[in-house]
């Protein structure tokens, strides 16, 4: 091993995602980064919107623009197209909250000198996967009645009935437990691994430019982590919209049972 | 010009990532080795040689070694970053729901309706503008119905001339005609009654020639074709 | 340092590349499965490209579901 990469140590993996608490040590309401780059996501999103419908001109210019077609972006391409045209409007604010609130999340991780998107901690994600998973079943419950939300998930209709031996355990596994899971762990799991591979890359560059002749490869991980940080933008953009989405979904699933 | 500004933002922005992104990220980590020499084991055997080493020593570094490499595992959610993110979530629910999303509705409302009237008020115009270009079109076509009556009406009379004076004309060729008709009645009339008075003396004095000389046939046949000749010429 | 903590390191080199190798096998399906995906999805867009906001949607819908069971074998990487 060259001397200079026996310098390079790659840092164990939850280094990367572990910050020191700030203040509260010990309590349940410990703060620490992650929870300083939430509260400042849901900053960002609600500053975003007010400010964006503060003004409320005719003719909308600039900030008020961008936040109107945001808020259609969502309606119009996720809302209205999963939900259909009544429950998508209805639904369109918890939908942009939703959207919003990750999307900042997701794009900490690029911002220079923050570099950490708290969705990459599964906390985040999986509140907000448990949030709507509780909200899939008191709305199914709530619009089809208890039997019937049940009845209509875990027995689907226009299946042999024998086949119900079969069916229902995977309809209820995929339904009650992966689902959740997986609506986490696709956020949580991308953010992640984008983080490591922006480390990664940020790292290599450091190695090299500390060792001596080294610095000539220097524009290898340099131009990498450069082209990485925009896929990671579009991956910020993607898993936000993927996660609303799905949450689109599974609400609308419960609000019209399939057929 | 607003967009070249623009462009240069975005490149200003990806540059500063481009310089930033190693910087930064590479202060956020720390090696195992640090981890481990920082730790209370670690900072126990500081200065002892191998051989000075407890067993029990050994052991605690191993457990540090193994917390620095483990760590908290990342797949375990944290309590209080859970009850964070609720609260966070909660106040953006409760921000965009009460104050953002109804005034931004509003605005599009407004908007959506203001186009809607701008809309209806040019359809309006339209229909105003088509129906005065109708009645325009409409006078026009009776302007020009007037002028081909006009015209129309000029010929007509025109004919009407031209045929009375052709009438006229034709009633006076006729009236000439019959004049003239008249006229050689008359002449012939009085061509007649001379003719005939000139026999009657003629004859007359062919009695007295006839009379005055005893004639022979060859004589009289010559007389007679005199006689004839001298009326033939004397009529024509 | 220590031959303890030597010998911890490489069962634990060993477990991760264990772990690193169950990952790449995770990735596999869900990256036969997703490149079938998204070309079917282009071909259905590209017969009928007033249909393709839905194909979209659809598409990346799809691609979560696959890309869900290589991200699992991410977070096993982790447990």
């Amino acid at each position: 091993m060259p001397a200079a990469l026996a310098a390079f140590e790659f840092p164990p993996v939850s280094h990367l995602f572990e910050w020191p608490v700030v203040i509260l040590d010990g309590t349940p309401l410990a703060i620490n980064k992650t929870v300083v780059l939430t509260g400042a996501a849901a900053l960002l999103t609600i500053g975003f919107f007010v400010l964006g419908s503060r003004k409320r001109a005719l003719v909308p210019s600039g900030f008020q623009n961008l936040a109107e077609s945001s808020y259609e972006l969502v309606e119009e391409n996720i809302a209205v197209e999963v939900m259909g045209a009544e429950d998508g409007k209805r639904w369109t604010p918890f939908l942009t909250s939703l959207f919003f609130f990750i999307f900042f999340m997701n794009i900490f991780e690029v911002i220079p000198g923050i570099q950490f998107p708290p969705t990459s901690r599964i906390a985040i994600p999986a509140l907000l996967a448990i949030i709507v998973w509780l909200m899939m079943i008191f709305l199914g419950m709530k619009t089809q009645g208890v039997g019937g939300y049940f009845k209509s998930s875990l027995f689907p209709p226009g299946v042999p009935k024998v086949l119900y031996l079969l069916v229902t355990p995977i309809e209820f596994i995929s339904t009650f437990l992966v689902r959740p899971f997986s609506h986490a762990v696709r956020l949580f799991a991308n953010m992640m691994a984008g983080h490591i591979l922006l480390t990664t890359f940020a790292l290599l560059s450091a190695a090299l430019w500390l060792g001596k002749w080294n610095a000539i490869f220097l524009p290898l991980p340099v131009v990498g982590g450069a082209a990485m940080t925009g896929f990671e933008v579009l991956v910020a953009v993607l898993q936000a919209y993927i996660f609303t989405i799905l949450t689109a979904v599974y609400i609308g699933g419960s609000l019209h049972p399939e057929h | 010009m607003k967009m070249r500004s623009r462009i240069l933002a975005v490149a200003a922005l990806a540059a500063g990532l481009v310089v930033a992104v190693p910087g930064v990220a590479s202060a956020s980590g720390e090696s195992v080795g640090v981890c481990i020499v920082e730790s209370p084991a670690g900072e126990e055997i500081v200065g002892l040689t191998a051989e000075e080493l407890e067993e029990e020593q050994v052991e605690a570094l191993g457990e540090a070694a193994d917390e620095c490499v483990e760590a908290p595992n990342p797949v375990v959610p944290e309590i209080n970053e859970l009850i964070w993110g609720g609260i966070f979530f909660l106040i953006v629910l409760v921000g965009l729901m009460k104050f953002a999303v109804p005034a931004l509705k509003k605005g599009m409302a407004d908007r959506e309706e203001r186009i809607r009237d701008d809309l209806e008020q040019a359809e309006k115009a339209k229909v105003d503008g088509q129906e005065q270009l109708s009645s325009y079109e409409q006078q026009l076509a009776d302007a020009r119905e007037e002028a081909a009556r006009i015209i129309e009406e000029a010929r007509a009379s025109a004919d009407g001339v031209r045929q009375e004076l052709i009438a006229q004309a034709e009633q006076d060729a006729a009236g000439v005609r019959e004049r003239a008709n008249v006229d050689i009645a008359a002449a012939t009339e009085r061509a007649t009654s001379d003719l005939q008075a000139q026999v009657g003396e003629l004859a007359i004095e062919l009695a007295e020639k006839v009379v005055e000389h005893s004639l022979d046939h060859d004589t009289q046949t010559a007389l007679i074709e005199n006689y004839i000749n001298e009326v033939g010429s004397s009529s024509e | 340092m220590t031959i303890l903590t030597i010998l911890a390191e490489i069962t634990g080199d060993i477990e991760v590349g264990l772990k690193a190798m169950g990952y790449g096998l995770a990735a596999i399906g869900p990256g036969i499965g997703i490149g079938y995906l998204v070309g079917n999805a282009v071909q259905a867009m590209a017969r009928q490209p007033e249909a393709a906001g839905m194909v979209r949607t659809t598409m990346f819908l799809g691609i979560a579901f696959a890309e869900a069971l290589a991200l699992f074998g991410f977070v096993l990487f982790f447990l």
